[in-house]
């Protein structure tokens, strides 16, 4: 999972002023893999990006690229090229210009950046553009152009700071999918940072999961999507719905005890840290299947029951609020179900994360356990 | 009463005041220049030109010297505000840099004569310090004076324009340039500089502009021949009550200083296309 180690950070730590930003991050990427850095805004992302790329001096720890310990280089000595979220093209240059300025800094001939900028712009379809000032380009070819610039000298690691995030969403689209192939068929090195889960997905080798400068959770995409590590991973990667229950653990099988929430049931531990106590159970509303009250589960997995409260249709199924014990959860169906109507969710077992509810003490219950025991944990 | 008249009526007294303390003694300036006894001729001009083309020479190298001067100190000082790594050096300079622009004229000729002199400050630190013997000290007091005290006190005005334009840009094409592997000399002139031109090209021409109209300076460093325009028109004006060839030498000034101001238009017009 963590590569063999290309591009490395031991223990890096950031701070501004007395924030810290960052906190002992440990990573390594490997050649040729694309990993993207996702979490919200003011997770420390981007912060990370610009300590690997050089603009940030990390105020801890180390990081290496190829074995050299590159922490103290400047941004130009570490192999890498950053493309901005901003684009930041220069508008007083073309596109040519614009492209071609890197390689002009290494001291190559004319003739030689005049080839490999016509190369660069037919590979990224900029060509015919080349003569072109940026503020006289669409959203989509800056892009391409800032993307070009960077590829243009050749770099090792090429590091990618939300660069899709000021494309309208349809281009955005098909540059996701472009940007990948391309980055296959360099064979680069790419570290993309993004808070889009959909676009991390789809394009990444490995997502890296940052929450309050520290990572969360790293693993393939189908891995942090179907086994979130924590109830922070599985809200960001779309299981927001929220449940509070209490279980039991019994070997390899947690038994949820039956409360406001629905009848309960049991699901198998399935190598999860999983204790007795009280529980967060999280599920995405596409993983829920509404039923009427009275059908009967065709597989293992976990009943609620509840009231449907309101009714959408945003394509492809319906979307329904549904209030279960006190909570509003959100669960889609084939057909749509009126409101005021009592329903079951059911929620398959393997889609159900279970998380022990960070105190440790189950959800208290009047008469069953007094208020002073749960304080301690 | 319609609301265009009294649109109108409102900036009556503005164009009121341009009118007539502008506009009419330009106008009465230029026809002055063309009167010679009572009717209209070149004579002024000949004038002008017989006794006063070195100084038209002078002026216009003086005040071009001290402009490029200026625009090389403002893109300096601007420059290491945006690129320099020392925070404590960043906030002295820009602590620092404006105070010249509080000085007037007037004062800046009297600091440079007591600075610049044979006996001044400048000559004395340096024969302090062993540097030079006071036999070798030279005045300073002539053409280098003037373009001293142009730059001394035009550069902060220049630099804050071109600060201020700097600091607004986007700091993301700085650290394009940085990640690409341009020295912060690279960054500062292909990088930076490109992008605030317009913006020193004003204040370049607003200087120039003001320079070509200072009359302080070149009296009370450099009195003597040959001199600039504003002192010869005092001159002409105070010694001898010849306005003829006073009006003909300020139509000179001005057309000197609108050739500049039509290089600033060709160059927006430019940009705009």
């Amino acid at each position: 999972m963590s590569g063999d180690g290309f591009l490395q950070l031991r223990g890096v730590a950031s701070r501004y002023g007395q924030t810290r930003v960052l906190k002992d991050i440990d990573l390594s990427i490997g050649k040729g893999e694309f990993v993207a850095l996702l979490g919200s805004s003011g997770c420390g992302k981007t912060t990370l990006l610009r300590v690997i790329a050089g603009f940030i001096e990390p105020s801890d720890g180390q990081v290496t690229v190829d074995g050299r310990d590159i922490t103290r280089h400047q941004p130009d000595k570490r192999g890498m090229a950053l493309v901005f979220q901003s684009y930041a093209l220069w508008p007083h240059m073309t596109v040519a210009q614009n492209i071609g300025y890197g390689l002009k800094l290494r001291g190559i001939s004319r003739e030689e950046i005049t080839r490999r900028v016509l190369e660069m712009a037919a590979m990224l379809g900029l060509a015919g553009l080349e003569e072109r000032k940026p503020a006289n380009l669409s959203g989509g070819q800056r892009q391409r152009v800032a993307l070009g610039r960077a590829l243009a000298i050749d770099p090792e690691i090429l590091l990618l700071d939300e660069p899709l995030s000021n494309l309208d969403a349809r281009i955005r689209l098909s540059v996701r999918h472009e940007l990948r192939a391309l980055q296959k068929r360099l064979g680069i090195t790419a570290v993309h940072v993004t808070h889009d889960r959909e676009e991390a997905m789809v394009m990444a080798d490995r997502i890296v999961i940052l929450d309050g400068g520290r990572i969360a959770q790293q693993g393939s995409p189908e891995e942090v999507y179907n086994r979130p590590a924590s109830s922070f991973v599985a809200a960001f990667m779309g299981a927001e719905n929220l449940l509070e229950l209490d279980g039991v653990r019994d070997g390899e099988i947690f038994v949820l005890q039956p409360g406001a929430a629905g009848e309960g049931g049991s699901v198998p531990v399935a190598g999860r840290a999983l204790e007795s106590g009280a529980v967060e159970a999280r599920f995405r509303p596409e993983a829920a299947r509404l039923t009427d009250i009275d059908a009967a589960a065709s597989q293992p997995g976990v009943r609620f029951f509840g009231e449907v409260m309101s009714v959408s249709y945003p394509g492809g199924h319906w979307r329904h609020a549904v209030k279960v014990g006190g909570r509003e959860i959100m669960a889609d169906a084939d057909r749509a179900f009126t409101p005021g109507q009592p329903v079951a969710v059911f929620v398959p077992a393997e889609t159900l994360f279970l998380f022990n509810t960070p105190s440790g003490a189950p959800v208290s219950r009047p008469g069953l356990l007094p208020e002073a025991v749960k304080i301690p944990a | 009463m319609s609301r265009r008249l009294l649109g109108l009526f409102l900036v009556l007294p503005a164009l009121a005041v341009i009118a007539l303390l502008f506009i009419l003694p330009l106008i009465m300036s230029a026809v002055g220049a063309f009167q010679v006894d009572g009717s209209f001729g070149w004579g002024n001009f000949t004038k002008t030109f017989d006794l006063y083309t070195k100084d038209i020479i002078f002026t216009v190298v003086i005040v071009s010297l001290s402009t490029a001067l200026i625009g090389l100190a403002s893109i300096a000082i601007g420059g290491y505000l945006t690129l320099g790594n020392n925070p404590v050096a960043v906030s002295i300079l820009r602590f620092l840099y404006r105070w010249p622009m509080f000085i007037p004229f007037i004062v800046v000729g009297q600091l440079m004569r007591t600075f610049l002199s044979k006996n001044g400050m400048m000559n004395n630190t340096a024969v302090s310090l062993g540097l030079m013997t006071p036999l070798d000290t030279v005045s300073f007091l002539d053409w280098r004076g003037i373009v001293f005290a142009f730059v001394w006190k035009q550069t902060p005005f220049v630099a804050l324009l071109v600060a201020g334009a700097m600091a607004s840009l986007n700091r993301d094409t700085i650290e394009a340039a940085r990640n690409l592997g341009a020295s912060k000399l690279r960054v500062l002139f292909e990088i930076i500089v490109p992008q605030v031109a317009v913006t020193l090209t004003v204040g370049l021409i607003l200087s120039f502009v003001t320079m070509m109209s200072v009359l302080s300076v070149p009296l009370m460093i450099n009195a003597q021949t040959p001199t600039m325009l504003t002192a010869d028109i005092a001159f002409r004006v105070n010694a001898y009550g010849d306005y003829g060839v006073a009006n003909a030498l300020g139509l000179i000034s001005l057309v000197l200083a609108s050739s500049v101001a039509w290089i600033y238009l060709r160059i927006s017009l430019k940009e705009r296309t």
